[in-house]
């Protein structure tokens, strides 16, 4: 299951519609509000010290240090050294090909599916609510269930998909398909399958918040629905789609579960966390494995960074 | 403005792709765990099983199986794994359930205070720990498991619910914090004003009315919980801490080609998730776009 999308922050709205307090009442319940407001935070900020913020810099220093003889020794302080021989590995670079293959499918796929289903059900029908309930399913449903689910699909020999194939004459035999060219295609496939209901809701919510009215009076002018498409929808539109990116980019950067399900830990499948995964799990190289993870997450925060700065740019400019 | 009927019947047919899109998998392996072995190997591929069988969910859930051996597994206990899938569901809705308790005592009252109270800290305090969600959680397993082996905590369900609540406290509090904010002050403006102290105001007056926030909340996290699995992979192996998504790979690695059987774990295991997202579809909705918005 993809992660949650998120708003971007409104300033200045916390704690401001407050009415003006005065003299030694007002300053007493100031006081208040500041000892209550502390001891509400501390659980979360507790939590997120001791558990994502220590760990993070407890790995970071395992990052920094050979492995040692055991798995809870370390080794010789090297510096960026692990994270040198992370980049240079062929392992590395076969995955970080591969993650590239698979994030442009996704993307891809996840735009023009999203926007083509966001389309569909931006005006009320009948039925429209539980397809709602239909549409958030495979979102809901945990990716490595999923997974097992389609695996009959592409199974070698009979699977549903040779099959459905070999009787529309698109192929001649049977294949083996995770071992093809088309493993990491289909991979993305079912990853889309997860992913695509929150894309669809993200870009549902930036259709309607565009006016009716501007459809109306464009269709006065005589513009067509294509034209609408093209010269309304998409342009105003554009705020979601780059939210969207962003949200399918990151997920597709770290997808895992999927292929672990369907292809295990096989080479011509593997992505970036797949090879994560290998080292830390597999080989029980820890410091590499980190290093790796930490220029993962470094990478990409920088995308959508980038991604973040440049839409602004170009909605500035 | 009214769509032409080209218009309305393109729409009918997108959307009954949409909805084929999103059950298929779902119905093919419905269908897959009512077959018999026979159905999933002939060639071509029944899709339809020529009769229901449920010899997938008897051994599944009942450990017995007719032939001698399960097909595609050699010396497979299907009882003990039987009773090895009931454990791993019972574990993971056990945990799912504690975690989402946790989350939701942890960030209602965080997203209260930070939309709703001034003190100082409070705004770098919510960007601290909504800037956590850009690390990935497989940045910090290793960290993490040292800390659970040191802390006696590996292999047990605390260990476990630690490490959701810190991967899950965060968005939870990020989205409490904006259905808050969105609430209408006045109510506990008035209250204030009847001299209610700030507690007794959040109590009893700003609590009830984030009633349909944190139902939302709780079935988004109930979600993302219950679908983890790198996490339980690496910091559970007994049978309390191993949740269905986890001996659900490793069936795939035993029953590699018993279609039926994996099907029928799968199905049995996307029931609880399955009924959230029906269930509560439109508060879900409300919250995943209110939050992109």
């Amino acid at each position: 299951m993809p992660s949650v999308a998120l708003k971007e922050p409104q300033a200045g709205q916390s704690g401001a519609r407050w009415p003006a307090r005065s003299g030694l009442w007002g300053a007493t319940a100031a006081r208040e509000e500041a000892r209550l407001g502390r001891w509400l935070v501390l659980p979360v900020a507790a939590v997120t010290v001791a558990l994502v913020i220590y760990p993070l810099v407890l790995g970071f220093e395992t990052s920094l240090y050979a492995a040692g003889s055991t798995l809870s020794a370390r080794g010789n302080f090297v510096g960026a050294g692990n994270y040198a021989e992370v980049i240079k590995d062929p392992a590395t670079i076969s995955a970080a090909l591969h993650t590239l293959e698979y994030v442009g499918i996704c993307l891809v796929l996840q735009l023009a599916g999203g926007l083509v289903t966001a389309v569909a059900l931006r005006r009320a029908f009948r039925g429209r609510g539980l397809m709602f309930g239909v549409l958030i399913m495979p979102w809901a449903l945990p990716s490595v269930v999923s997974g097992v689910l389609w695996r009959r699909f592409f199974a070698p020999d009979n699977g549903l998909l040779n099959s459905l194939l070999l009787h529309l004459h698109l192929i001649h035999n049977a294949q083996v398909w995770m071992a093809t060219g088309w493993a990491i295609p289909w991979i993305a496939v079912v990853h889309v399958w997860g992913t695509l209901p929150l894309i669809t809701l993200i870009l549902l919510a930036g259709l309607q918040s565009i006016p009716d009215e501007v459809y109306s009076a464009s269709a006065v002018d005589g513009a067509t629905p294509a034209r609408q498409f093209w010269h309304i929808t998409l342009p105003l539109l554009r705020p979601a789609l780059v939210v969207a990116a962003i949200i399918g980019l990151v997920d597709a950067v770290t997808i895992f579960d999927e292929i672990y399900v369907l292809n295990g830990i096989a080479l011509n499948t593997s992505s970036v966390v797949m090879q994560v995964y290998n080292l830390i799990f597999v080989q029980a190289d820890f410091p590499h494995g980190i290093a790796f993870a930490f220029l993962i997450a470094a990478f990409s925060a920088l995308l959508a960074v980038v991604a973040l700065i440049a839409a602004r740019l170009r909605r500035t400019a | 403005m009214k769509p032409s009927p080209a218009a309305r019947a393109l729409r009918t047919i997108v959307i009954v792709v949409i909805a084929a899109w999103s059950l298929g998998p779902v119905a093919i392996g419905v269908l897959t765990s009512i077959s018999s072995q026979n159905d999933v190997q002939a060639v071509p591929a029944r899709w339809w099983p020529h009769q229901l069988n449920l010899d997938a969910y008897r051994a599944i859930v009942g450990g017995v199986h007719s032939a001698g051996t399960v097909a595609g597994c050699v010396g497979c206990n299907t009882a003990a794994d039987a009773s090895a899938f009931g454990q791993s569901l019972l574990s993971s809705v056990e945990v799912t359930a504690e975690a989402t308790l946790a989350t939701l005592l942890v960030s209602v009252v965080a997203g209260y205070a930070l939309s709703r109270l001034r003190f100082r800290g409070g705004k770098v305090l919510l960007w601290a720990v909504v800037g956590t969600l850009v690390i990935p959680l497989f940045t910090l397993v290793v960290a993490l498991f040292r800390m659970m082996v040191e802390l006696h905590l590996i292999n047990t369900q605390l260990g476990l619910v630690l490490v959701y609540l810190s991967a899950e406290a965060p968005l939870a509090m990020w989205l409490l914090y904006n259905h808050c904010r969105d609430l209408p002050p006045e109510p506990e403006e008035a209250a204030l004003m009847d001299g209610c102290t700030r507690w007794q105001a959040f109590r009893m007056v700003v609590l009830p009315q984030m009633r349909s926030g944190i139902a939302a909340l709780a079935a988004i996290v109930m979600l993302l919980t219950y679908g983890q699995f790198l996490i339980p992979l690496l910091l559970g192996s007994t049978p309390s801490t191993t949740p269905v998504t986890v001996l659900i790979t490793e069936f795939v690695g035993k029953y590699t080609t018993n279609y039926p059987i994996l099907a029928a774990a799968g199905v049995i295991a996307v029931l609880p998730p399955a009924i959230i997202a029906l269930l509560l579809n439109r508060h879900i909705r409300g919250m995943l776009s209110g939050a992109t918005g």
